[in-house]
Parts: C-alpha cells; sequence; structure tokens
C-alpha cells in the first residue's frame, strides 16, 4: 500500500520560492503525471520527493511513512533521470545491479534479477557494454531497468523522454504505459509536454510557478479547467480566448464580443471576461449557416492530420463597415484541406463548449452561453 | 591550369617547412638528453662537443661511469639514495593525490559561501614559485623538531600537491554531472560511498596526472631536499646525491659520473610515465585546466 502523500510542501531557495504550499496524494499503483513549464517548480517537487532536496516546510509520505528526515538511499524509491545518469565506468549489467550490490543481494540472486529485468526491457544482448556503446533508447531502457530492479515502492522519473529522438519517443511511451501496467507499481512523472502527460497520465498535477493548480484525470483536466492557465496548458492547439464584457440587460446578461451579442446562462455579474474555445469545436463552412459568422482565412497552419486555420472575423452581416474595434481572430481545426489565405468563410461553435474565464484567470463555472454566435 | 600547379606546389613545399621545423625543434629537446647519455657512455672524464662524442666510436663507449655509481663503495650508497627519494616523492604522490581529490571534490559538488574566493585564492598562491616558503616551513618545522626527519620533508611535498592539482580535480569533477551522484545516492550509498565508489574512479585520468605531478615535483628537488635534511647522509635523496658527485674532486668535475648519475636518476621517472601515460594525457586533455 504505497501511496504517496505531499502535505503542504514549500521550497525557498534564498530568495526564490520554487515549491509554494504544494499538497496532494498519490494513489498506490497510479501514474501520476506532474506537468508544467520549464521552470514550473515540477522537477523539484520530484526531487524533494526523492530526498534530493529538502523542503522548507511541510511533510513528505511514502506509505504511511513520513520522510522528511531519511536520506534518498533510505526512501526506497527508484529516479530515472532526463540524462539517464548511468555510470560510465560500467558495465550496463554493473549498471543495472548496482543497486542490489550496495544494499549487498546475493550474487546469484543479482545475476537473475538483472538479466530478467534486462530481458523485460529488451536490452539483454547489451549487457557487457559500456553506455557510452549504446544508442539514446538503449540508455533510456538501461536506466529504467536500474530502476526496476530494486524493486521500489515508487518509481519517479524526471522528463526521461525529453532526450530522445521525436521518432523513438512515442514509442516509448506507449512501452511505458504497458511497463506501468505490467509492474502495477506508483509512477510519478515530470514532463513539459502536455500531449505525454495527456497520454500517460492516470491523472495530470498542473503546476505553475510552484502551485499546483489542478489534479484531475487527463480527461476533466481537458473539459474542466480550473483556470486560463490549465486552460491553454493543455489541449493542443492552444484554446483560443476571446475577449469581451458581460453586460447587465433587461433580459438578462449578455455577453458582448464587438458587434456581436449572446445572451448568457447562469449566475454571474457584469465585467470583462473571456471566452475559450477548443480550435477543434470552432466550425468551418463556405457558405453562411446557422448562426455563423463572417470571417477571412489569415493564416493556415498544416499539421498534418489536420489544418488549424486563423481566421479573422469581420463584422456581423448588419454590422456599420467602420467598425471600431479591431478584428477577432479564432483558430480552427479542420479537417478539409482546401482552406487558403484569403477564403472567405463562415464561422460557428456550439456554444456549449465554450469556457468563461474572469480578467484574473479563475474559470466561471456558472456561466455559459445560452445560443448560438450571432 | 597554371594556378592549380602552383597550388600543390605551395602546399608541398609549406609541409617541408613543417616538418623541418618541428625536426629542429625536436633537436633541440632531444639533445641535451642525447649529449648527457653519450658522456655517461665515455671514457674521456670531460665533456666536450666534438665530431668523436656526436657519434662515438665503439672503443670509446664504457661503463666505468656506471659501475662506479652504481656499485662502488659510496657515502651515501646509491641504492640508498634511490630508495629515499621513492619513498619522498612516492609518499607525497600517494598524499598529494588524495588530498588533491579531497580538495577538488570539496570546491567542486559543495556549495558554500566564499566558494569563488576561495578558488581564486587558491590559483593566486599557485602562481608563486615554491621557494617563497622555505623559511617560514624551516623556522615552523625546526620548532617541531621534524628537520632531518622522513616526515618533515613528506608534509613539504604532500602540501604542495593540494595547491594546483586540487583546481585540476574541480575542474574535471566540474564536467561530471551531478546527477551522476544523485543516482548513486538514490541506489542506496552515502555521500562519503558515492564519493569513493563512483566520482574517484571517474576521475582516474586526472587523478593520475595529480599523481605523476607530485612524484616528478618531489623527486627532481634539490633545494626543499638541501634545507630540509642536513646531516643525517642516509636520508639523502638523489638530487643530493648529484649536488654531492658534481661538486667534490677540486671542482674540478667528472662529467661522466655525473651525467651517468642524471640517466639512472631519470629511469624511474620514465617508467613512471610510460606505465601512467594514458592516464596522465587523458588529464591534460579532458578539460583538466581551463584557465
Amino acid at each position: 500500500m504505497t501511496g504517496i502523500r505531499l502535505d503542504h510542501v514549500t521550497k525557498r531557495f534564498k530568495t526564490q520560492l520554487a515549491v509554494d504550499d504544494v499538497s496532494f496524494s498519490v494513489n498506490d499503483g497510479e501514474f501520476l503525471v506532474i506537468l508544467g513549464a520549464s521552470g514550473s517548480g515540477k522537477s523539484t517537487i520530484l526531487r524533494i520527493i526523492a530526498g534530493l532536496e529538502v523542503q522548507t516546510a511541510g511533510h513528505v509520505f511514502i506509505g504511511d511513512m513520513m520522510v522528511d528526515d531519511y536520506e534518498p538511499r533510505d526512501r526506497n524509491i527508484a529516479m530515472v533521470f532526463q540524462s539517464y545518469a548511468l555510470y560510465p565506468h560500467l558495465s550496463v549489467f554493473q549498471n543495472i545491479a548496482f543497486g542490489l550490490k550496495v544494499r549487498h543481494v546475493e550474487k546469484t540472486e543479482i545475476e537473475r534479477r538483472v538479466t530478467e529485468t534486462a530481458r523485460l526491457l529488451g536490452i539483454d544482448d547489451t549487457l557487457t557494454r559500456r553506455p557510452s556503446q549504446l544508442s539514446g533508447g538503449q540508455r533510456q531502457r538501461v536506466a529504467l531497468a536500474r530502476a526496476i530492479v530494486r524493486e521500489p515502492e515508487a518509481f519517479l522519473l524526471d522528463e526521461p523522454l525529453s532526450n530522445l529522438d521525436a521518432k523513438i519517443r512515442s514509442s516509448a511511451r506507449i512501452e511505458l504505459k504497458r511497463l506501468h501496467s505490467q509492474l502495477k507499481q506508483t509512477f510519478i512523472f515530470v514532463t513539459h509536454d502536455q500531449s505525454e502527460a495527456m497520454t500517460l497520465g492516470d491523472r495530470l498535477a498542473i503546476v505553475d510557478h510552484g502551485r499546483l493548480l489542478q489534479i484531475d484525470t487527463p480527461e476533466r483536466v481537458l473539459s474542466h479547467p480550473m483556470n486560463q492557465y490549465v486552460a491553454s496548458f493543455v489541449g493542443s492547439p492552444e484554446m483560443i480566448f476571446l475577449e469581451g464584457n458581460v453586460e447587465s440587460t433587461s433580459g438578462g446578461y449578455i455577453f458582448g464580443l464587438g458587434p456581436v451579442r449572446i445572451p448568457v446562462r447562469g449566475v454571474g455579474q457584469p465585467g470583462p471576461v473571456k471566452i475559450g474555445l477548443r480550435p477543434w469545436d470552432v466550425s468551418v463552412a463556405r457558405a453562411a449557416h446557422d448562426q455563423s459568422v463572417a470571417g477571412v482565412v489569415s493564416g493556415v497552419e498544416r499539421l498534418g492530420s489536420s489544418d488549424q486555420l486563423f481566421i479573422e472575423l469581420s463584422a456581423s452581416p448588419g454590422a456599420p463597415a467602420s467598425s471600431s474595434t479591431s478584428p477577432v481572430a479564432v483558430r480552427a481545426l479542420v479537417r478539409a484541406y482546401d482552406f487558403n489565405i484569403g477564403d472567405p468563410v463562415w464561422v460557428g461553435f456550439d456554444p456549449d463548449r465554450a469556457l468563461f474565464f474572469d480578467d484574473q484567470g479563475a474559470r466561471l463555472e456558472s456561466m455559459s452561453l445560452a445560443t448560438r454566435l450571432g | 591550369m597554371r594556378k592549380r600547379r602552383g597550388r600543390k606546389w605551395i602546399r608541398l613545399g609549406r609541409r617541408i617547412a613543417t616538418h623541418a621545423i618541428l625536426i629542429l625543434a625536436c633537436a633541440f629537446a632531444v639533445f641535451p638528453i642525447y649529449f648527457i647519455a653519450v658522456t655517461s657512455f665515455s671514457t674521456l672524464p670531460i665533456a666536450s662537443i666534438t665530431a668523436q662524442v656526436l657519434i662515438p666510436k665503439e672503443s670509446q663507449l664504457s661503463l666505468a661511469s656506471y659501475n662506479a655509481i652504481l656499485f662502488q663503495q659510496n657515502s651515501p650508497n646509491f641504492a640508498t639514495l634511490i630508495m629515499n627519494s621513492l619513498i619522498f616523492a612516492g609518499s607525497a604522490a600517494a598524499i598529494g593525490m588524495l588530498l588533491a581529490a579531497f580538495t577538488g571534490f570539496a570546491l567542486s559538488k559543495f556549495n558554500f559561501p566564499g566558494r569563488r574566493t576561495f578558488v581564486y585564492f587558491i590559483l593566486l598562491i599557485s602562481l608563486f614559485p615554491s621557494f617563497v616558503m622555505i623559511l617560514p616551513f624551516y623556522l615552523m618545522f625546526a620548532q617541531l623538531g621534524l628537520i632531518d626527519s622522513y616526515l618533515g620533508l613528506i608534509i613539504v611535498y604532500s602540501s604542495g600537491a593540494i595547491v594546483f592539482s586540487g583546481i585540476l580535480v574541480k575542474n574535471y569533477m566540474d564536467s561530471i554531472p551531478d546527477d551522476i551522484e544523485e543516482a548513486a545516492l538514490v541506489d542506496g550509498l552515502s555521500r562519503t560511498q558515492a564519493f569513493f565508489r563512483v566520482l574517484i574512479p571517474l576521475c582516474y585520468p586526472v587523478l593520475g596526472l595529480a599523481a605523476f605531478l607530485a612524484f616528478v615535483g618531489p623527486y627532481t628537488d634539490y633545494v626543499f631536499a638541501h634545507v630540509f635534511l642536513t646531516a643525517d647522509t642516509t636520508k639523502w635523496t638523489l638530487a643530493l646525491g648529484l649536488y654531492n658527485i658534481a661538486n667534490t674532486d677540486s671542482g674540478q668535475s667528472n662529467y661522466g659520473l655525473v651525467t651517468a648519475f642524471a640517466i639512472v636518476m631519470s629511469l624511474p621517472i620514465v617508467a613512471f610515465y610510460i606505465a601512467f601515460q594514458r592516464y596522465i594525457i587523458g588529464g591534460l586533455t579532458l578539460g583538466a585546466v581551463r584557465g
């Protein structure tokens, strides 16, 4: 029963606050991904769990034990580093066996465990070689093997796939996921790559500037982001934000965006807001359709399986041509490859998919659009 | 067409010139050694540059000088001299290497206040010739009764190694990524164990260089040995013995003896270098000294 729990953990480096009152639990056997931009504190959190950094405040629990005063070697965790940190002067076999040798495990037992783990990861033919003679993918697997063979209570992985070639990375991802389901151990995985996080994580913990913003399943993080940062960080291509105002009228609240007016459902108050839309929820057509707005394609990004169109909305039909507001820009993800710059298009979206955020970035869960655009 | 041909000749000319200069430079370096070697084998008790000496005739070669130095009854005995030199230089090499390793480790892998200043300070000190320390050392050691003792001179020789080799080791360790040490900590080692079992093995090249430097300095040293070993000739080193031979016989030196002595004296260094050259060159080139 080895869950891991952080209780109000804070870490301050001289003047810089790296980790800001972070608390969360990792369930036994769960694959938790800590997702954040560079410098967000995600690696520091991992290192605090490992014991390589000592927190300024707060407690770390591995299992039921409070491990604050324990050295890394006594915490029974294994770590895979971004650069793999293999011992260059030892063979692959010796690298994997190192942790066992240090703990005076019996020689035949070491032999058995190392060869078994090497076979599991497909590196049993490299056991006599040195790390310098291996490819990046092989080195990564040796680092994994070194962790697995120790049968620790939890695995801590610090961006282990970042140094791999892009081609190998996706197969390495799948292999890692498969490994996790085979081993049924707790994995804590740190990354800045949101697609990696979405693929691998049972749950995601989003971190920004040392603070934990949201911890949830990938689906919920995508559909119910707690704030604008989470909404824009997760999901590719990035979410579109339209800035407007909620105005109070006799008929209720209205969202105003340029010349566009949409009724708003739910509880709220007047003021500046942002609407967030996923590019794949924006529909684009060559002809006007129900409650769509006219626009012009200003850019095309060919992504391979689809195109992302950059569209500037014209004033809605009927509004004066000399609108003083700057053009509203949206992005849409389309499957058809035949849109080009300059094409006139008509844009619409499903109002239920729009998310509201206040001007501080917090999510306004109670507000939603009543009807379609226009 | 003309240009191309010209270019080939220029390249060839450049190569010849380069080789000629290099050969000349080598000659400058090697010739003194050759000259000394030839003189040591000659029967003539003088050293002179004549055609006879440059390429000696068979009849002129003899091992008389070597015989005199090694096997005849001298005071002090050559065997004693070489043993002492090896004791002093060997101990200094071992202790110096260890101390340099500790110093380099502390300066490289620990963050303590004033670290940068301390490094600059050490670099500054290494600029001074070691002789400036003779007077303070002598006065200190005389009070401690360490003159004319093995311990005293070994301490002096060992301390020299820390200053320069410590920086060498630090620079080398700086190039070893921190996460290798951290991996060792997670794998189950304490900080000290990680130092001896992971970091040190990775530093063998620079440690080899540090050991070599810590050996050569004391082995060839005359000044400190002369000051710290006075009356007791049983502790004399090769350097002192060499001076002794060079200075007897009413001012007229027997160059054959002197050069033979020098050749024999240099053999351990050559042997040491041959044994360790892989490490020494590795330590020199693998980013050992960077300003």
